[in-house]
């Protein structure tokens, strides 16, 4: 994979007191702010029901916000209409918590759908989804159908999936909440070389202390609707008492 | 490896099976409607050309009074011919109610006059009644107008129910169609959110519905189109095997105009389905962020 300039020092997400809620219940995100900037590799953390799919959500522009503001790499996306988010997302690689592989694709099929979105022909990225599928590991599953594949395999094809296009931020919930310690460990490793090699920025919402530890990374721990942003150094023992 | 790529909506279901069954049926229902309507209206128009023009005089007199009438038929304005019917002539118009033994030689016939007016001549009829009154002759004036309109009117009126027919058909499959699109639409929510968040166009996504039912609605239309071909072709069978043809009643030839119809349908049928999944698509896809 070729190594891609950074040309802006733009925060690729920012949220200024970002709020959600649905319909009259409490709010899910109270006073949201935070940014994130190119390269950086980012955990976010919190107790269960914190609302961190809903952050992710926001990130990712499944959702808009109740009250605040969300910008992506430099555009305020209140502003945008429906047609102008499609360009955005395109520059944002999703690894959902159930890896939403379609079933009726294989594996290639899967990891080549956003290049297909992007309407390019397959001649020109075929040999780029089989390298990228041996990179992670499943150079020999290329064929195969995600109901033959262990929680692990499709963890890695929807990674593979989510980095195909080389986008700008990869988006990651629970990576490792459906494989093992040792899958955890090579798919922390995938996440390190994604983000030194291509430079790509990272924001994983996860449990997994052992992988907070690992990254010796600042993180951000959701709590009560709002976000505290923790120093590496007390990250572990700051998760390790929730 | 040459690994080939799977369409992104999964071939079609049972779902589909049945959608593609009533769009099918409806199609069928449609063509034959077409069918009937376009021979009700060029039965119409046979029938008006057929009568337009021919007058027929009935004399209450003797053969001196006819003679009398058709000489002043003759010198009427807009005439285009006239002639008095022979006995034999009389007699073949009563057979159908006579039978084949014919009218009895002592049974007096009325003295018929059969003259043809110009087309556009509309008020000939009552102006050869007036001449032969002024003549002192005594004689009905049937110009066929007053007959001839009510068939008109009868054959236009199922022409017109046969359309309103279509029509119906027509907003029936499309709303089918908007129904079926929905439920494809929610069963498969998670390819459509999944295309949606990888940045997908909303007409990137509606064009997959867009193919999947134009594929829909031309085959169905086409299996539709055949079937009406081949009940028209039945009916035809049967009349011809009856070797009798019943003038009021519209007739159908499979002509040129009902190949066209017959073809057209597949292609009417597609570009609906696709029409309607489509707005269903975009409708649904507007309630996305």
């Amino acid at each position: 994979m070729r190594e891609r300039d950074l040309t802006s020092d733009e925060p690729v997400i920012r949220l200024d007191r970002v709020g959600l809620s649905y319909g009259p219940e409490a709010d899910v995100l109270a006073d949201v702010s935070l940014q994130l900037r190119p390269g950086s590799m980012t955990f976010l953390t919190g107790p269960s029901g914190a609302g961190k799919s809903t952050l992710l959500k926001l990130a990712y522009l499944a959702l808009r916000p109740t009250a605040g503001r969300v910008s992506m790499f430099g555009v305020d996306t209140s502003r945008l209409s429906r047609k102008d988010l499609a360009p955005l997302r395109r520059r944002i690689g999703v690894i959902f918590q159930e890896f939403r592989l379609l079933e009726h694709l294989s594996a290639y099929e899967n990891v080549a759908l956003p290049l297909r979105v992007l309407g390019q022909h397959e001649k020109t990225y075929r040999d780029d989804v089989i390298e990228l599928l041996k990179w992670v590991g499943l150079g020999d599953r290329l064929s195969a159908r995600p109901a033959t594949l262990s929680g692990g395999e499709k963890q890695r094809v929807a990674i593979a999936r989510a980095v195909v296009v080389k986008p700008d931020l990869i988006i990651a919930d629970e990576p490792t909440g459906n494989v093992d310690e040792e899958m955890g460990d090579r798919l922390y490793r995938l996440f390190r070389e994604l983000n030194k090699r291509l430079n790509t920025t990272l924001l994983i919402a996860t449990h997994d202390l052992a992988l907070v530890r690992k990254a010796n990374t600042d993180v951000l721990r959701l709590a009560d609707g709002m976000v505290v942003r923790v120093p590496a150094s007390r990250a572990p023992q700051a998760e390790a008492s929730t | 490896m040459k690994p080939s790529l799977a369409p992104l909506l999964p071939k079609e279901d049972a779902r589909e099976a049945a959608l593609f069954f009533v769009v099918c049926a409806l199609c069928f229902l449609a063509a034959l409607s077409g069918l009937v309507a376009r021979s009700a209206y060029s039965a119409a128009d046979e029938w008006t050309n057929r009568v337009t023009g021919q007058i027929t005089i009935r004399v209450r007199g003797d053969d001196a009074a006819t003679a009398r009438a058709v000489a002043l038929v003759k010198a009427a304005p807009d005439i285009i011919s006239v002639r008095a019917l022979e006995r034999a002539e009389s007699e073949e118009l009563l057979r159908p109610w006579l039978g084949p033994t014919g009218v009895p030689a002592d049974l007096p016939l009325p003295h018929l006059i059969a003259a043809e007016s110009a087309p556009t001549s509309a008020e000939a009829g009552e102006r050869l009644s007036a001449i032969l009154k002024a003549a002192n002759i005594d004689a009905t004036v049937d110009d066929h107008i007053v007959w001839s309109k009510d068939v008109k009117r009868a054959t236009d009126s199922a022409g017109l129910v046969a359309l309103i027919a279509v029509g119906l058909l027509g907003a029936t499959g499309l709303a089918v169609i908007a129904f079926a699109t929905h439920a494809t639409l929610l069963a498969r929510r998670d390819i459509v959110e999944l295309l949606h968040l990888t940045g997908a166009k909303d007409s990137f996504i509606s064009s997959l519905f867009e193919q999947r039912f134009l594929m829909l609605g031309v085959q169905a239309g086409a299996l539709g189109a055949l079937l009406a071909f081949g009940a028209a072709a039945f009916i035809l069978f049967v009349v011809k095997q009856a070797d009798q043809q019943i003038w009021l009643l519209p007739q159908l030839s499979l002509s040129l105009a009902d190949g066209l119809i017959l073809g057209v349908s597949p292609l009417v049928a597609g570009i609906a389905s696709m029409l309607a999944a489509k707005v269903t698509v975009m409708r649904s896809l507007s309630d996305m962020v």
